[in-house]
């Protein structure tokens, strides 16, 4: 059997809180990125209180949560996250987070890539029946991304989010076992 | 100004932790409430478990993140369900949850009531844009509750859950402050 864990451009390693807390301190000086990833108001926070969440979250993860780093395979560079939290086992479903970093690295095809190591992951090594995720009606980027690896629009939350004065609505996408085999025979 | 957490039916309330884990322990007793109210698999808590939860609830709660109800009949004063808000104060938006949890009072109206006292809540008392839930698909009783209430479905989570053998989507709604604004208007004219 192939690694799973490696892609065409990325591969998805473990989470070192050194390694990871000084490189994300440095990512968020962006706002822009800090939007781009999630709800809250963009903070600055010290890569040691970045280091303080990254252990409590790679320490007290439970069972349910599958947490990357993104790794590029040319030079090995750490350029981001990724991670699968499962809902409901009983459901086999789960939501995915991912980001790539610095914005020099946007654009590459590392987020696409990156999220079709995932999938596999998610449909070959946990089985899962679905996976979903949620995405920002600001981030066109993301959502061609998503598409790409193959998720399907299933609805938005109607003017859910508040930046630069006006509302946006939060998109959410998923892709299904039997979707995801159909790609990938 | 009229009084915000008395409806038709119901009316909203605050309960001692330990009286309520009490109801709540014969509601588990019915699967199906378990199922309706959510994807896990249903099980059985003790009272002492649900009070330790309610008990921590009532500490790190109220406001201005969340807020959390009981719901009493208005005729005979009878605990029958529970009311929880969970708001996003920098997006202005709360996400709902409600349960009746008595078999003998669903499908009566109660839960509509209480729902609209909700809203209302969220939109005249909390001052948010934007009110959200979700549901599963099988629980045609609750999306017809909600639909009277003013929300409108936004989505659904297709196959999402597991349930006796079949796959079932999620659903979710919302109503905005304007459409929930016009409504009201609309039951005056």
């Amino acid at each position: 059997m192939n690694d799973i864990l490696g892609g065409e451009l990325v591969r998805l390693g473990p989470i070192d809180p050194e390694e990871f807390s000084k490189a994300f301190a440095i990512w968020s000086r962006d706002s822009g990125f800090n939007r781009l990833l999630q709800m809250n108001a963009t903070n600055l926070q010290s890569s040691n209180a970045i280091k303080r969440w990254v252990e409590r979250d790679l320490e007290d993860s439970p069972v349910a949560f599958y947490p990357f780093s993104i790794r590029t395979l040319a030079d090995d560079k750490l350029v981001g996250g990724t991670d699968i939290e499962i809902v409901n086992w009983n459901g086999r479903n789960a939501f995915v987070g991912i980001f790539i970093g610095g914005r020099e690295d946007w654009g590459k095809g590392y987020g696409t890539d990156a999220m079709k190591v995932l999938l596999r992951y998610a449909f070959m090594e946990l089985n899962l029946w679905r996976v979903s995720l949620g995405v920002f009606e600001y981030n066109p980027r993301a959502v061609r991304s998503y598409e790409k690896a193959g998720f399907h629009h299933e609805g938005s939350m109607r003017q859910a989010l508040n930046r630069e004065g006006r509302r946006w609505d939060m998109l959410f996408m998923g892709i299904l076992r039997e979707e995801w085999m159909k790609l990938n025979q | 100004m009229k009084d915000l957490f008395r409806g038709e039916l119901v009316r909203l309330t605050s309960e001692e932790p330990e009286f309520r884990a009490r109801q709540e322990v014969l509601w588990q007793n019915d699967t199906e409430f378990h199922r309706l109210a959510d994807g896990d698999p249903a099980e059985m808590y003790s009272t002492k478990k649900i009070q330790g939860w309610l008990e921590k609830a009532v500490e790190d709660s109220f406001g201005p993140e969340r807020y959390s109800f009981s719901i009493r009949t208005l005729e005979g004063d009878k605990l029958i369900g529970f009311l929880g808000l969970w708001c996003n104060l920098i997006h202005s938006e709360v996400w709902v949850g409600i349960g009746i949890g008595d078999r003998a009072y669903w499908g009566k109206g109660y839960g509509t009531d209480a729902m609209k006292l909700c809203v209302q809540y969220a939109f005249m008392e909390l001052g948010v844009q934007r009110v959200s839930l979700g549901l599963h698909a099988y629980n045609p009783r609750a999306l017809r509750a909600y639909e009277k209430a003013g929300f409108r479905l936004e989505g659904r989570t297709r196959q999402d859950l597991a349930r006796e053998g079949k796959r079932y989507d999620s659903l979710w709604m919302g109503i905005l402050r304007h459409e929930w604004l016009q409504m009201q208007n609309g039951d005056k004219a």
